[in-house]
C-alpha cells in the first residue's frame, strides 16, 4: 500500500479550475518531485493535501500504522500530527522566536505537560523538559544549528532559514515532507548543501519526501519519480529520464505549436 | 545546586524581602494609608496588566475586553461577601469569580478568537459591554447604583501574595510547551497549525487564563475599594489595563510591573495637579511612546536564572584560567 494515495483530487475557485483530478501515489522512503510552470496548480495541490484547502471533489489518503485514514476534512494541525509536514515557499518561521524555540515549538504534540506541574514546577515539568530540551538538542545538532540556536530566527542568512524550516517540519516527526521550492532564492552551493540535506533526510530520518521545484538539476539529481503538472493537471509521469524525452513537458515548458 | 533552584529561592527571598520591607515602612510611618493606597492600586493593576500582557503580549490577540472579567470577579466577591462576610467567605468568592470568568471567557472565545487584530478588539470590547450592561440590569447585583459596604476582608499583604501567586503562575505558563505553542500562533498561525499546533485551543488558553486572572484582580479591588458599579468597568477601564501593557513593552512581564509603578506614582503625584492632571498624564504617555515606541522595555525580561548561568560561566571560565 502507498504511503499516500491521491484519487481524482480536484479544486474549483470560482470558474478556474485549480486542480483538476489530479491523481497521484507517494510509497514509503521514496523522493518523488512535483514540477510545472508557474501557476500550474503545485502548491495549491500542496495546500489540499496538508489540509489548508479543502478540496471541491477526490480523496487524499494517508497510510498511517498499516492503516489507511482520509486526510480529508482535517485541519492543518491534525493532518500534521497524523504524519505530514511541510515547508513554505516564502519561509515561514517564528521570526522574534529563537531557533530552538521554533524546533520546541514543532513538538508539542509528542508530549504533555500537566497544568499544575508547569505553574508550580514540579518535577514533572523538569522531567519533560528536559526530554524536550534532548530532542531539540539531538536535532539542531543533525541540522548543524547548534551554534545558532539562541538567535532569533529572523535575524539568520536566508540558506539557514531555510535548514531551520527544514528542520523544524522534522520535529514534528513526520512520515512524509513536503518541501515547497526549498532551493528557491539560493546560490549554487546554497543549493548543493541543501541537496545533501534532502539525500540526509532520507538517508538518516527515513522520511519520504515530496519536492515542488523549480530547479531542474537538483530535481533530475534527487527524484525517482516525477510528476509534471499544467494547468492544474498532470500531464506526465515518469522517472527523470522518461521526463526528459516527454513530448508534452517539453510543449510545456518551451511552448509548441509556433515554427520558425 | 542546579541553577534552577538557586534561581526560584532568589525570587523567593526578593519577595518576602519586599513583603518585609513595606511592612516596616508602614510601621515607622513612611508609608502612610495615602501611599499604601497606591501600592494597593499598583499591584491590582499588576495583576490585571500581567493577565492582558499573556493574551496581547504572547498570544498576539488583540483584547479589548478585560473590564469585563474583572468585573464579573469584582461582583462575585461583592455578592457572596455580603452574604458570608468572613476570610474564608472572600476566598470562596474569589474561587467562584474565576470559574464564571473562565467560563464565560470560553464562551465569548470561541466565536471571537477566530477573528484578528482590530476586529477581534471589536468584538471583546461588546462582549465586555455585555457584562457591564447585564450588571447593569440585574436585581442581584443592584443595577446601576452598584454594591456598596463591602466588608473589607483584603489589605495589602493579601493584594501583595496574590501578586506574587499570579505572576508565578503567568511567567510559568509563559515559559513551557504552553508559552511555545502560543508564541508560535502569534509569530505565524499558518506556520503553527503545519507544526501540529491547534491555534483555536491554545489561544482560548491564553483567553481563559487570563481572563482568570482579571477576575482575580476584580475580587481584591472590590474589598479594598469596597464599593463597586457597573460604571467601573467601561471601555476605559479595558483602556486604562492595555496602557499599563503597552507601555511597559508588549510580550514583557517585567515591563508591566514597571509600567504599573510608574503609571500608579505618576497619577498619584499629579492627585496635586487638579485639572492639569489628566494633561499631563496623557502628555507623559504620548512622551513615552514616542521615545520608546516598543514600550519601557521592549521585550526584556529580568531572569535570575539567566543572570546566574551567565555567573557560572564566567567563574568557570575564570577558574580554567587559573589552572593554566
Amino acid at each position: 500500500m502507498p504511503l499516500l494515495t491521491v484519487t481524482a483530487l480536484s479544486k474549483r475557485f470560482g470558474g478556474l479550475n485549480a486542480v483538476e483530478a489530479v491523481d497521484m501515489h507517494v510509497d514509503e522512503g521514496e523522493l518523488v518531485a512535483l514540477i510545472g510552470p508557474n501557476g500550474a496548480g503545485k502548491t495549491t495541490l500542496f495546500n489540499l493535501l496538508t489540509g489548508v484547502t479543502a478540496p471541491t471533489s477526490g480523496s487524499v489518503t494517508l497510510t498511517v500504522d498499516g492503516k489507511p485514514v482520509s486526510l480529508l476534512n482535517r485541519a492543518p494541525y491534525q493532518v500534521a500530527k497524523l504524519g505530514l509536514a511541510r515547508t513554505f515557499q516564502n519561509i515561514r518561521l517564528f521570526a522574534r522566536l529563537t531557533v530552538r524555540e521554533n524546533i520546541q515549538a514543532a513538538m508539542t504534540h509528542r508530549y504533555h505537560e500537566n497544568f499544575l506541574a508547569t505553574v508550580l514546577r514540579l518535577p514533572a515539568y523538569y522531567k519533560k523538559e528536559a526530554l524536550v530540551g534532548g530532542w531539540t538538542d539531538a536535532l539542531l545538532e543533525a541540522f548543524d544549528l547548534t551554534a545558532v540556536a539562541d538567535l532569533a530566527a529572523a535575524n539568520l542568512p536566508y540558506g539557514t532559514q531555510r535548514r531551520v524550516e527544514i528542520a523544524r517540519a522534522v520535529a514534528t516527526q513526520p512520515k512524509l515532507i513536503f518541501l515547497d521550492e526549498p532551493a528557491a532564492g539560493m546560490n549554487p552551493e546554497e543549493t548543493a548543501a541543501l541537496t545533501a540535506l534532502i539525500q540526509r533526510l532520507r538517508s538518516e530520518f527515513h522520511l519520504t519526501v515530496v519536492l515542488i521545484e523549480h530547479d531542474m538539476s537538483l530535481v533530475m539529481k534527487l527524484a525517482e519519480r516525477i510528476y509534471v503538472l499544467e494547468h492544474g493537471k498532470v500531464i506526465a509521469h515518469g522517472t527523470p529520464t522518461e521526463i526528459q524525452q516527454n513530448q508534452a513537458v517539453i510543449t510545456a515548458y518551451l511552448g509548441g505549436g509556433v515554427h520558425a | 545546586m542546579a541553577t534552577k533552584w538557586k534561581a526560584a529561592l532568589c525570587w523567593l527571598a526578593l519577595a518576602a524581602a519586599g513583603f518585609g520591607l513595606i511592612n516596616v515602612l508602614i510601621g515607622v510611618g513612611v508609608i502612610d494609608t495615602f501611599i499604601e493606597n497606591m501600592l494597593v492600586t499598583i499591584g491590582i493593576n499588576i495583576i490585571l496588566a500581567t493577565g492582558l500582557n499573556l493574551i496581547i503580549g504572547f498570544s498576539g490577540q488583540f483584547s479589548l475586553g478585560h473590564a469585563g472579567f474583572m468585573a464579573l470577579g469584582a461582583y462575585a466577591t461583592a455578592i457572596i461577601t455580603s452574604a458570608m462576610p468572613t476570610v474564608g467567605g472572600f476566598y470562596l468568592s474569589v474561587a467562584v469569580g474565576i470559574a464564571i470568568a473562565m467560563v464565560v471567557a470560553v464562551i465569548i472565545g470561541i466565536p471571537t478568537l477566530r477573528l484578528r487584530g482590530d476586529y477581534l478588539a471589536i468584538a471583546t470590547m461588546g462582549a465586555a459591554e455585555i457584562i457591564r450592561v447585564i450588571l447593569n440590569n440585574l436585581k442581584i447585583t443592584n443595577g446601576a447604583a452598584g454594591m456598596f459596604n463591602i466588608p473589607a476582608l483584603a489589605g495589602w499583604p493579601t493584594v501583595y501574595v496574590m501578586v506574587c501567586l499570579t505572576t508565578l503562575m503567568i511567567v510559568n505558563f509563559a515559559r513551557s510547551r504552553a508559552g511555545r505553542a502560543i508564541q508560535a500562533i502569534r509569530e505565524d498561525e499558518i506556520a503553527a497549525e503545519a507544526s501540529g499546533i491547534d491555534p483555536t485551543k491554545w489561544k482560548l488558553a491564553a483567553f481563559v487564563m487570563g481572563a482568570a486572572t482579571a477576575a482575580i484582580g476584580g475580587s481584591l479591588d472590590a474589598v479594598y475599594i469596597q464599593t463597586i458599579a457597573p460604571g467601573n468597568f467601561g471601555i476605559m477601564n479595558s483602556i486604562a489595563i492595555l496602557i499599563i501593557v503597552v507601555l511597559g513593552g508588549v510580550g514583557s512581564m517585567t515591563g508591566t510591573f514597571m509600567a504599573a509603578a510608574v503609571l500608579g506614582v505618576l497619577d498619584t503625584v499629579l492627585q496635586s495637579f487638579g485639572a492639569l492632571r489628566m494633561v499631563i498624564y496623557a502628555l507623559a504617555l504620548i512622551a513615552i511612546m514616542v521615545f520608546k515606541p516598543s514600550g519601557l522595555l521592549g521585550r526584556y525580561e529580568v531572569s535570575i536564572r539567566a543572570w546566574l548561568d551567565r555567573k557560572g560561566v564566567n567563574n568557570a571560565a575564570s577558574n580554567s584560567n587559573r589552572a593554566e
